[in-house]
């Protein structure tokens, strides 16, 4: 009896492996669905910037919310270059300026900044001190700024 | 006798020049408060090529061709450093140099000239307060049928209105310096659209125009609810200006980015507030300016 169940498991696993297969070996994803996953990346982004300035301009009363704003910050700019791989500049519409992959240094620069803020970000939240998160807080919306100023293009006209 | 009269004279020079020492700071402070509002620096100085802080040379690409802003730091040759208090009023309130020259609009002395007497002085000790720059002036790039300056007399005629702000008694206190306040920020210059003759169409003020600097997309920030900033509150516009956040929390890096970084960020909340202020009670007009697809609410995180 435990033979059979094992070797049931057995073969139902390998069909699972065997059907999953083509998917897992997908790695060359359409540069339309990379950007289309950065643009939801940065539209969490920009909601929970916007959530979390809200609280700390006193707008709403969700202090206990401000700790998993700051995670989900963390996580969200932990790698931003991993969201504009080589190629991600074509295809689908995207305002990702070329800069990104010419000045490529400059780039990484900034983004590992806001990287280093959303850390401090997270680590200051943790004290409930609005004194201490706030210029953090600061610090993180003055990288957003700084790239877009000069990785993003401008809004066109109609 | 005579060593006694000196001495008495030399204490009354000392007693002015200490209350000239002491006087200065806040005259300075007041005018770096001004320059803040005013945005100067944004222009007068040329960012991209890393030179000095209002050093000028930085090109600004119009329809009539690129100027190159002039040195503005008290250099006496190159800069401003020769210039009296009553030059630098005459320069800012009329837009004439001091040596009579006419100098082109794409300087806002459109809107600079509101600024009071008092302030233009505070401004001018701050200018002189700033480093000297040795650097030369570059001439402008301009299409052909502008280069005549004097001509530039008939368009003030035509399009400019000289003078300090005048204060509204129908207004409150606070709605007087926010319209103060955006004069001096010269947000009318790139929020309205320009006529053939580079003059604000003034039907249609802060609607914004596709013609901005920089060939930028210049929103309308009148309190229509489609195409303008009709569904922000004021704590949003507020928050917006002190700190480049949308409600939506999308971080503009485009040349508000400049203004708000240079300038904005430095003002006091109630000024700030103030301008909201005055920004809200504007007349609303429809102008769509931007690209929206399938009529869906554009999204602010195309990236």
């Amino acid at each position: 009896m435990k033979f059979a169940v094992a070797k049931i498991a057995f073969i139902v696993g390998s069909v699972v492996t065997f059907l999953a297969a083509p998917f897992a070996l997908q790695a060359e994803s359409s540069p339309e669905d990379i950007i289309k996953y950065r643009q939801n990346m940065m539209k969490a982004n920009g909601a929970h910037m916007a959530a979390m300035g809200a609280v700390i301009q006193g707008k709403v009363d969700y202090k206990k919310d401000l700790a998993d704003h700051a995670r989900a910050l963390q996580a969200i700019n932990k790698n931003i270059p991993a969201l504009f791989p080589k190629g991600s500049d074509f295809g689908g519409e995207t305002k990702a300026l070329d800069a990104i992959w010419q000045k490529n240094a400059d780039f990484e620069k900034l983004a590992k900044q806001a990287g280093a803020d959303a850390d401090a970000l997270a680590k200051a939240v943790q004290t409930g001190d609005a004194k201490v998160y706030g210029p953090k807080f600061k610090a993180l919306a003055d990288d957003c700024k700084a790239c877009h100023k000069d990785f993003r293009k401008k809004d066109e006209a109609q | 006798m005579k060593s006694a009269e000196r001495r008495w004279i030399a204490a009354i020079l000392l007693a002015g020049a200490v209350s000239i020492v002491e006087a200065a700071p806040d005259s300075v402070k007041q005018g770096e408060y001004i320059f803040r509002a005013a945005g100067c620096v944004t222009c007068h100085t040329d960012d991209k090529n890393k030179s000095s802080l209002l050093a000028g040379g930085r090109a600004l690409k119009t329809v009539f061709g690129v100027f190159y802003t002039p040195n503005i730091t008290p250099d006496p040759q190159y800069g401003i450093g020769r210039w009296s208090d009553e030059d630098f009023i005459r320069a800012l309130r009329l837009g004439v140099s001091p040596r009579g020259e006419q100098y082109y609009p794409a300087f806002p002395y459109t809107s600079y000239t509101r600024l009071t007497d008092d302030d233009l002085r505070a401004l001018k000790a701050y200018l002189f307060s700033v480093k000297p720059v040795a650097q030369p002036n570059k001439s402008h790039d301009l299409v052909w049928y502008v280069r005549f300056r004097p001509a530039l007399a008939v368009w003030k005629k035509l399009f400019f209105t000289p003078g300090a702000y005048q204060v509204r008694t129908d207004k409150p206190a606070s709605w007087n310096r926010g319209a103060y306040l955006a004069a001096v920020a010269h947000c009318a210059e790139c929020h309205t659209p320009r006529g053939v003759l580079g003059n604000l169409q003034q039907a249609k003020l802060y609607s914004g125009t596709r013609d901005g600097p920089e060939n930028a997309v210049v929103p309308n920030i009148t309190p229509d609810k489609k195409t303008g900033i009709g569904r922000w509150s004021r704590s949003d516009l507020t928050y917006y200006l002190a700190t480049g956040a949308t409600p939506d929390g999308d971080y503009a890096g485009d040349l508000m980015a400049d203004v708000i970084d240079n300038g904005l960020r430095y003002l006091r909340k109630d000024d700030v507030q103030a301008i909201a202020e005055y920004i809200q009670s504007l007349p609303a007009f429809e102008n769509p300016l931007t690209k929206q697809k399938n009529n869906k609410k554009k999204s602010e995180f195309d990236y």
